[in-house]
């Protein structure tokens, strides 16, 4: 145990995480939006509360809550945990948006063939065979299962091209 | 007597071939989810809506009521086997039920978790089958103030009861009702929240949400790729207890019943409670237990009954009063929205036929997770083998069929993106996620009910405090808000749960 923390007053060592900051600072932005919003949708009209009211109510504890555990943290900052693993929400997270933007142009089965080769074979290391025969059971299977077996339409390609080919 | 015929009509429905068929698919479905680490029950059953929404109503709730109560099941074979709960339910069997492996009695713990869970959740449903008329027809004499009271109960209770902290878990009640806001407000007809895109008039699909929530910000949250390692299915021979072993299990399952179903009723709290709970009572009244933490059968029955009876006992407050327990329940009660059915005691006057054959169903899937459970137990184990970045790319792909079948649209994929970083940052800040979901689905509910009992009072809110049931309603749920102030101690079991 260091001299310092033997010095300090209980419940007020160490700082408040940045982390912890912006996430207060976010609810307070987003329940002010709600409030200045509220207020121009109307909160009370001539038949009875306006579509404002109640989103105006949520706005309002949003923001009294966020206050509450600002004080709080100053009071006691609390303990954060560890960061996600920065490498594995990168990947996932761009590669399911890139997945979604191209879903339409290049259909279901060419887009999920990808991905899963991406996630199987780049980011797994599996093996050649077991990354193909999955990404193809997962994204050609799973296309004329969701199709033709339970009448679930997935995308097929914008791209004519593609598209002539039965992708 | 009109309950029994009712009941029996019920039957007459579930026992369709293609009802059957929907129950086993759920219990089968259930399981898998409920072996597979890193996707809950509430992400498991809100990702497999899609594959229920071209159903006809009674068999899509069949089978996603199917898959809810097998979830139930799903996480005791990795808490047996492998010392891991597959859900937080389980954690508690860990202690007896790894023990049973390691001294060889893998197969008796469980077929005993499997015949507890049977026997709580068909005697709970039985519960159900008692409370539906009685508590439905009381139901109807709620009006809109009653009935909003009767919500913040239900919200004060699981926001009293979930995380630690009740500040962060009003924040997240706070986010839900934000983004259940989002679309044409159904009384004026104006945009909420919209930001000018078309795509948000019919609001934000709460199906990408949750599984946004609950489940890719559990695959971002993953530290390290970890799979199961040499998993032992017990043989067929092995899985028949000895008669002492049924002898000392049978008392500890009616304990566990008991334990299950009452907790079950309350909202907030959660299949974890009921089986820490029950394990608790195996502590005091069993005659063995000194044997308990050594692999005492008695620490397997208990808490899988009380598991099983708590997730059926948790239906009865959905069915009778339309009012969901837990966030599984809420993600199944935004499912019968999705079908046009409304959880509460107009389903029973409404849609009799349907509410009878789900909950005939429920009997039927109990039957159907004993007999198929224990003897596949070989399957189960087997699923626990598969490399974890199959597991998590085979996840992700039926993340993105789930949350773009629901509109056809891949602005819905995008939406599950931007709730799954929510998410993270959430589970980060140690901000429950249990509140948001309940209040993600009840809050339009919740609106309505609100306006519509303003309008009656002509804008005097008084009108809740004048009509007795509300004013006790609401009071109760000051006193459960105003509980940390009152110094009341929650089940510590509750700070720890992930469904919270």
């Amino acid at each position: 145990m260091t001299t310092e923390s033997l010095m300090a007053k209980p419940g007020t060592k160490g700082r408040i995480a940045k982390s912890v900051l912006a996430g207060i600072g976010a609810f307070v932005v987003v329940g002010v939006y709600a409030l200045v919003s509220s207020l121009g949708l109307g909160l009370w009209t001539s038949l009875g509360p306006g579509p404002g009211l109640f989103p105006f109510a949520m706005g309002a504890l949003l923001v009294a809550m966020s206050v509450l555990w600002l004080l709080q943290e100053l009071r006691r900052p609390s303990e954060t945990p560890g960061g996600a693993d920065l490498g594995l929400v990168i990947a996932v997270v761009v590669s399911l948006a890139v997945l979604a933007a191209v879903l339409d142009l290049i259909g279901f089965q060419l887009g999920m063939f990808l991905f899963l080769m991406f996630h199987l074979k780049v980011r797994g290391h599996r093996g050649w065979p077991s990354s193909l025969i999955i990404a193809l059971a997962g994204s050609v299977g799973a296309f004329y299962a969701f199709n033709y077996g339970l009448n679930v339409t997935l995308p097929a390609a914008g791209i004519p091209f593609l598209n002539s080919i039965g992708l | 007597m009109d309950t029994l015929n009712e009941l029996i009509g019920g039957f007459a429905a579930a026992l369709t071939w293609q009802n059957l068929i929907f129950a086993f698919l759920g219990c089968l479905l259930g399981t898998i989810i409920g072996v597979l680490p890193g996707i809950g029950p509430v992400a498991g059953v809100a990702l497999l809506i899609p594959l229920t929404m071209n159903l006809d109503a009674t068999g899509a709730i069949i089978m996603l009521c199917a898959i809810f109560y097998g979830t139930a099941y799903g996480g005791t074979i990795t808490s047996v086997l492998l010392n891991t709960p597959g859900e937080a339910a389980s954690a508690i069997t860990t202690i007896d039920g790894y023990a049973m492996t390691k001294i060889g009695k893998a197969g008796a713990a469980l077929t005993i978790a499997a015949v507890g869970s049977f026997v709580g959740g068909t005697i709970a449903t039985l519960g159900l089958v008692a409370a539906a008329k009685p508590l439905g027809e009381l139901g109807l004499l709620v009006g809109p103030p009653e009935f909003f009271a009767l919500m913040v109960v239900g919200i004060s209770l699981l926001v009293a009861l979930a995380g630690k902290s009740m500040v962060k878990a009003l924040i997240s009640g706070a986010l839900g009702l934000l983004i259940s806001m989002v679309g044409i407000d159904p009384v004026a007809g104006a945009p909420r929240f919209t930001f000018g895109s078309d795509n948000l008039l019919d609001g934000v699909s709460f199906v990408a949400v949750i599984v946004g929530v609950f489940g890719l910000s559990e695959i971002l949250s993953y530290r390290k790729d970890t799979s199961a390692s040499a998993v032992h299915a017990p043989g067929l021979r092995s899985l028949l207890p000895t008669g002492t072993e049924w002898r000392r299990s049978a008392p500890s399952m009616a304990r566990g019943t008991g334990i299950g179903f009452g907790l079950g009723l309350i909202p907030g709290m959660t299949g974890s409670v009921s089986s820490l709970l029950a394990y608790g009572a195996e502590k005091k009244f069993s005659k063995h237990r000194n044997q308990l933490g050594k692999g005492a059968v008695e620490g397997v029955a208990g808490p899988e009954t009380a598991n099983n009876a708590h997730a059926n006992a948790a239906l009865i407050p959905l069915f009778t009063l339309g009012i969901p327990a837990s966030p599984t329940i809420a993600v199944l009660m935004g499912a019968f929205l999705q079908q046009g059915l409304t959880p509460g005691p107009t389903l029973f006057t409404e849609h009799s036929e349907i509410a009878w054959a789900i909950i005939a169903s429920l009997f039927i899937g109990n039957l159907l997770l004993l007999l198929l459970n224990v003897p596949l137990v070989g399957l189960w184990t087997s699923i626990l083998r598969v490399p974890a970045p199959i597991l998590t790319a085979l996840i992700l792909l039926f993340m993105v069929i789930g949350a773009y079948t629901i509109n056809f649209n891949v602005f819905d994929v995008f939406v599950m993106i931007g709730f799954g970083l929510l998410g993270l940052a959430l589970r980060h800040l140690d901000i429950p996620l249990a509140p948001m979901v309940l209040t993600l689905v009840l809050g339009p509910l919740m609106e309505r009910s609100l306006r519509e009992s303003l309008e009656i009072s002509q804008g005097d809110f008084g009108i809740f405090l004048n009509r007795p049931i509300s004013m006790v309603l609401i009071a109760i749920g000051v006193l459960i808000i105003l509980s940390p102030l009152l110094k009341l101690r929650k089940p510590q079991a509750l700070n720890e749960d992930p469904e919270t």
